[in-house]
């Protein structure tokens, strides 16, 4: 076959493959409309559940997708998006105000993210063991607070009536485009996002050009933090309650919804930051959809092995054109 | 390097471990082993942590991240224990028929995860969230989410938890087999080849996916020894984690993975493992001895603490030697 031939060829399956979550996601959201309706359900409130479920998730991955660009990642955003919300949740109920409980939210979540990465780029931690510790530490702190406070109740919370008037898609919406819009621009149209992806590309090289790879970690880290502080914020519109097990999921769902969004697991120069904002929406209605098909206990067992089918054949996918004669690591 | 350094070496932390652990419990007025009871879970919890260990080292140590472990050992452990139940209804040899079960069952999960993941060519990772996915969908369905109980609750599991030196002849199999294997074999001096650099082990003609699905089937069937083992000392099998819920499995093996990688520099890793494994059942030991002073949540700080700070001195060593060697006139 000649080389144009194959260049042609490669470049029709990356379209191909670009394309391809987007489509996923449009067809999962007319699957589970059409699944709504043939149940019977009203569309209106299941359409809410998903996108209360999807958001929080979305948020936190986009801001992830700067950790996970660099080729690193970390596990301990469910955690420390649990963490946020105890802290917040706490700061409220001492001083009745809204505003410190929010600025006590993001303050954590970035100072964890911060903490996560001094720890990985200071002391030359891998990066993955910090966050395995992090996840630890803030998840046992939460649920320390948390059972000492919640009582017999099993959680902490704040009146209802203090984030209500929040608590509406419109505001969501704003909130979560606002957020999307501000990573989209660092990530395509500044240096961050460029040296960001160069790093995840080729480390050795990129730090040869003068580029410090602890700059851009930290930085990655601090865009995640404002992430967590917003998916944990959100938490507590959607639910104005803390448990030990709020976002517990988290963090290991933002690996698959990035993965889902068609953004490689190795980051570098194919990361995308709407991977993680139709990968997130997706696996959320993927999810929800076969909940409902599989309408029993048991049947979450079953729904789970499809999701599990459905996300391997995506990344087996979207992966197709980057196959090499060694297995990958 | 000496003998004598060498023994020193490999010795240092699990004395050191052992003499910090012994004064706090006289400090507090408490017996790290108090009785015969105590003494058969530290060497059961050596077992679990040791032959855990290793099967997370297998994988990582080649750079490929398995998830998977945790599902591998439930789920295995679940099926054994329904056959053997089927088989043997409780009867005389449950216990080792179980125990047998569990290594095939958990060595043809490792086989079909490794399967996996050689067929579709996609990150490690990527394929092992997959797969813990499916095994925790499988074990669902299989217990219906309930506890398995009846099928590991007989005269021969309790004789098994009841005594110390079951656990302690698998620990002694489990290290001289993977001494072998790992050392003394072509399967293990290809292994370290592949380990040491894929795309040059390839080129001299190393068999890399052969060797891959055999290092998949031995950390499954080392899983299957974790999960009897489990099962054994908890008299249950919880088959109702789902969504990542068996992750947690594989992080009580990091930090003896650290401390035995740091120890096996001295003589041999697979002995620094059991060594580590030690270490931690003796602080697991003091826990259990101060269980009305430090809570759980307390318990996995202390634990999260250590592992940063070990890993601290180890990725900062040259530095540190630096700064504490004398300076010549």
């Amino acid at each position: 076959m000649e080389s144009s031939q194959i260049v042609k060829r490669y470049k029709t399956r990356q379209r191909i493959i670009d394309v391809l979550p987007f489509f996923a996601l449009v067809l999962l959201f007319g699957l589970f409309c059409a699944v709504v309706q043939a149940k019977g359900y009203r569309l209106d409130m299941y359409l809410k559940i998903i996108f209360n479920e999807g958001i929080v998730l979305a948020v936190v991955a986009t801001g992830a997708v700067f950790i996970y660009t660099l080729g690193s990642f970390d596990i301990s955003l469910g955690a420390s998006t649990l963490f946020s919300a105890t802290l917040g949740v706490m700061t409220y109920n001492a001083t009745q105000s809204l505003p410190l409980m929010i600025l006590v939210i993001f303050g954590v979540a970035i100072g964890c993210s911060l903490l996560s990465s001094v720890l990985a780029s200071v002391f030359h931690i891998p990066v993955f063991v910090t966050t395995v510790a992090m996840m630890s530490v803030l998840s046992a702190i939460a649920a320390q607070i948390i059972t000492t406070r919640g009582g017999a109740l099993g959680g902490i919370s704040i009146p209802s009536e203090v984030v209500a008037p929040l608590d509406n898609m419109g505001f969501k919406i704003a909130v979560l485009a606002a957020f999307w819009l501000i990573c989209f621009f660092v990530f395509n149209y500044t240096k961050i996002g460029r040296r960001q992806k160069f790093l995840g590309g080729n480390p050795v090289c990129a730090q040869l050009s003068g580029i410090r790879i602890n700059t851009y970690a930290i930085i990655a880290f601090v865009m995640a933090g404002l992430g967590v502080g917003l998916g944990a914020f959100l938490t507590l519109v959607y639910t104005p309650s803390v448990t030990a097990t709020t976002a517990s999921s988290i963090g290991m769902n933002i690996i698959v919804a990035i993965v889902f969004g068609g953004m490689p697991i190795s980051g570098g120069p194919r990361s995308r930051i709407y991977s993680a904002l139709v990968g997130g929406f997706s696996y959320i209605l993927l999810n929800n959809i076969l909940k409902l098909i599989v309408d029993s206990g048991v049947g979450y067992g079953v729904s789970q092995i499809v999701a599990a089918v459905c996300f391997l054949a995506v990344v087996y996918v979207t992966g197709i054109n980057y196959r090499s004669k060694e297995l990958p690591r | 390097m000496k003998v004598s350094r060498r023994i020193i070496g490999t010795l240092a932390i699990p004395c050191m471990a052992a003499a910090i652990l012994l004064i706090l419990c006289a400090i507090g007025g408490k017996s790290m082993i108090a009785n015969a009871t105590s003494f058969n879970y530290f060497v059961q919890y050596i077992a679990i942590v040791m032959i855990t260990t290793m099967a997370l080292s297998v994988n990582l140590g080649s750079g490929r991240f398995d998830f998977s472990l945790g599902s591998m050992a439930v789920l295995s452990s679940v099926l054994a224990a329904k056959v053997t139940k089927a088989i043997l209804n409780g009867g005389t040899g449950s216990a080792i028929v179980m125990l047998a079960l569990g290594i095939l069952f958990g060595g043809l999960l490792g086989l079909a995860s490794g399967g996996l993941y050689v067929t579709l060519k996609i990150p490690p990772i990527i394929a092992s969230l997959g797969v813990t996915l499916i095994y925790e969908g499988i074990t669902f369905t299989v217990t219906s989410g309930k506890y398995v109980m009846d099928e590991v609750r007989n005269p021969s599991m309790t004789a098994f938890a009841g005594s110390w030196y079951y656990p302690a002849i698998l620990i002694a199999a489990v290290l001289a087999l993977t001494i072998y294997l790992f050392d003394h074999t072509r399967f293990g001096y290809d292994y370290r080849a592949l380990q040491s650099g894929q795309k040059v082990a390839v080129n001299t003609g190393i068999r890399e996916i052969p060797n891959v699905l055999w290092c998949y089937v031995i950390c499954g069937a080392l899983m299957g020894i974790v999960g009897f083992l489990n099962a054994a000392r908890s008299s249950n099998i919880n088959g109702g984690a789902l969504n990542f819920g068996s992750i947690g499995i594989m992080f009580t093996a990091f930090l003896p993975m650290f401390i035995g990688g740091y120890i096996g520099r001295f003589s041999n890793d697979k002995l620094g493992y059991f060594l580590a494994a030690v270490c931690m059942s003796m602080l697991n030991s003091t826990f259990a001895a101060f269980s009305n002073e430090i809570s759980a949540s307390m318990q996995s700080i202390i634990n999260a603490v250590l592992l940063v700070v070990f890993l601290i001195y180890l990725n900062n060593e040259g530095l540190l030697k630096k700064l504490f060697k004398p300076v010549k006139a």
